[in-house]
């Protein structure tokens, strides 16, 4: 019955009551839509980023005085069982020329395997013995094709194939390199080490095991390699978005906090209003915590229907948002979704409840003969 | 005795001044009695009814209900005490609007904790009383001022209350729906033994009651 008398309160004065809860949904549409807008963004990212989660690259330590990892070591690692991928890669700056420029690019020498395993090729073909293949937008800037001839270190080589433009990448810039076999690089540059090695683990599990194993097999006697996992870039992109999205959040938290004193001025409104009433109720046996239960139920009424109709849109909010900055709303319905809802449906009660708890200590609190005199 | 004032002071600080609204009040009701307490404005009756009935405190004095010192109670207790034992009748009704006649002489019973079913059909009985089961589902806006009178005689005898307090019952009422309220309220007290204290400034009212009381300057005379 509390409830009722409650609901008919707030059905008294029905324009305030819709104005309050105008102001929950906008706050709880804010905070939920920003959520939902912040998870679509970060998965949007790491979606470039999933593949190379089982990925470990491979450094000499050139703190330790090393400057590349030699073929000793290399051998090790091969023929570690749990590994889908070893790709030792040698690097060089050397002159590139072509008919109408020339300028030091960055040279890798690789294996034949290694290109097919970890590029794509858009025209030509992959061959690397006696050729070489350029990264899409050195192409570009060379005007180069397959098929044509360029200058390496002053060996005469013939464009075999374009890769494809790649996203962002932390292993290797392939857009802006070009690869030969590691004889050609061995017959231009001579004998050297290796700069890096790109690792695949088949399973996450696997990775604390091949950090184990550098560790015992050739970091035995002092660190000759480093070794570097993706999934940390991973975790600290992700880290990085859970940062900005609580900061958005907390902006977009703001407009809560306004819809919460909108609630609070209209309770206090309420309760000077119904001073005499209270006074009335107080007289024929409310006690304290029966007005305060009363003037909260209120409070929560506005609370629950501006939550929950705010949550319901803010999956429009997110639609929009997601449509508008990052042209797919394909992140949209996922579970992060539903969690961001609700958070804005908690955060809108909470604000609803705290925002109604002062008007209803002070209801609770007037003594019955003042408020029986109150005109 | 029902109620019992032993030398009861209020006493309001207005600036530098005093103000006795009540003056050193002493008075016995017995259980049963019908009380007329009778005084020009400002003489401190309505602050009389108000002690009476916990919802004010003295500044000096006391007041026992049912021979329970009032001023050793907390608010829950009083609170308690004015639900279970005392009926309040106020000059302007002030039943809830957004009740129902219905709902309005069940709030008491709600307070107290009674069953649906329970404070349904006794409010059900209670308008029946006061002639107003047939306009049960209404609200107080579209009832007159003597229906509404009676709704709340009918709310202030929810919890089956021992005592009545009526502060000008009949104040905002034409001559032939005071008598109505009058006879009804004769009625609870010959019929069903309910302790009346009834304020009044209206000598007509008065006689309703079996005993009068003046009182003048915040001090009894007869």
């Amino acid at each position: 019955m509390y409830f009722e008398l409650a609901k008919r309160n707030l059905m008294r004065t029905k324009m305030r009551s819709v104005l309050a809860i105008i102001g929950i949904v906008i706050g709880v549409m804010a905070i939920s839509s920003i959520g939902i807008f912040g998870e679509g963004l970060k998965l949007s990212v790491l979606e470039n980023f999933q593949d190379v989660a089982n990925e470990i690259i491979v450094t000499p330590s050139f703190s330790a005085g090393y400057m590349s990892i030699d073929r000793a070591t290399v051998s090790k690692i091969e023929k570690l069982p749990y590994l889908s991928l070893v790709t030792p890669l040698k690097n060089k700056q050397a002159l590139v020329e072509t008919e109408s420029k020339r300028m030091y690019l960055l040279v890798y020498g690789i294996d034949q395997n290694a290109v097919d395993e970890l590029f794509e090729i858009e025209e030509g073909s992959a061959k690397l013995r006696g050729s070489c293949v350029v990264g899409n937008n050195l192409a570009e800037r060379l005007k180069l094709r397959a098929g044509s001839k360029i200058v390496v270190d002053g060996k005469e080589m013939r464009v075999s194939g374009i890769l494809k433009e790649e996203g962002a990448r932390f292993d290797i810039n392939p857009n802006k390199a070009i690869f030969i076999s590691e004889n050609d690089f061995k017959e231009i540059f001579g004998e050297s080490g290796y700069s890096m090695i790109i690792v695949k683990v088949a399973k996450l599990e696997d990775i604390e095991r091949f950090k184990d194993s550098v560790d015992k097999l050739i970091n035995l006697r002092g660190e000759k390699i480093k070794v570097f996992e993706m999934r940390t870039i991973i975790e600290r992109i992700t880290e990085a978005f859970a940062q900005i999205n609580l900061f958005l959040i907390a902006i977009a938290g703001i407009s809560l906090l306004v819809a919460g004193v909108s609630i609070l001025n209209i309770m206090l409104m309420s309760t000077l209003e119904r001073t005499k009433e209270i006074g009335v109720m107080r007289a024929v046996g409310a006690s304290r915590q029966t007005i305060l239960r009363i003037f909260l139920y209120e409070a929560l009424i506005l609370g629950i229907i501006g939550s929950i109709t705010g949550g319901f849109l803010s999956i429009f909010g997110g639609y929009l948002i997601e449509m508008a900055i990052l042209q797919s709303a394909k992140y949209l319905f996922t579970t992060a979704t539903i969690v961001s809802i609700l958070e804005g449906i908690f955060f809108g009660l909470i604000t609803a409840v705290l925002s109604g708890l002062y008007p209803a200590f002070k209801a609770s609190k007037l003594e019955p003969i003042e408020a029986l005199r109150y005109e | 005795m029902i109620v019992k004032l032993e030398n009861v002071y209020k006493i309001y600080i207005s600036g530098s001044e005093k103000v006795y609204a009540l003056n050193g009040v002493s008075m016995e009701v017995e259980k049963g009695e019908s009380i007329a307490i009778m005084g020009p404005s400002g003489s401190g009756k309505s602050t009389l009814l108000n002690m009476i009935g916990c919802l004010d405190r003295p500044t000096e004095g006391k007041v026992l209900v049912k021979g329970v010192d009032t001023s050793e109670l907390n608010d829950g207790e009083l609170t308690k005490l004015r639900r279970d034992t005392i009926g309040f009748i106020f000059q302007h009704y002030n039943l809830i609007t957004t009740l129902s006649a219905l709902e309005n002489v069940e709030l008491p019973m709600i307070f107290k904790g009674v069953s649906r079913h329970e404070r349904e059909k006794r409010a059900m009985e209670l308008l029946k009383i006061v002639g107003l089961e047939q306009q049960m589902n209404r609200r107080p806006t579209e009832l007159s001022g003597g229906q509404q009178q009676r709704v709340a005689i009918a709310r202030a005898l929810a919890n089956n209350p021992e005592i009545l307090l009526c502060d000008e019952p009949t104040g905002n009422l034409d001559t032939k729906s005071g008598e109505v309220v009058m006879d009804i309220l004769t009625r609870l007290n010959r019929e069903q033994g309910v302790t009346i204290i009834l304020v009044t400034h209206d000598p007509a009212v008065a006689e309703y009651a079996q005993r009068m009381v003046r009182i003048r300057d915040g001090t009894i005379i007869d």
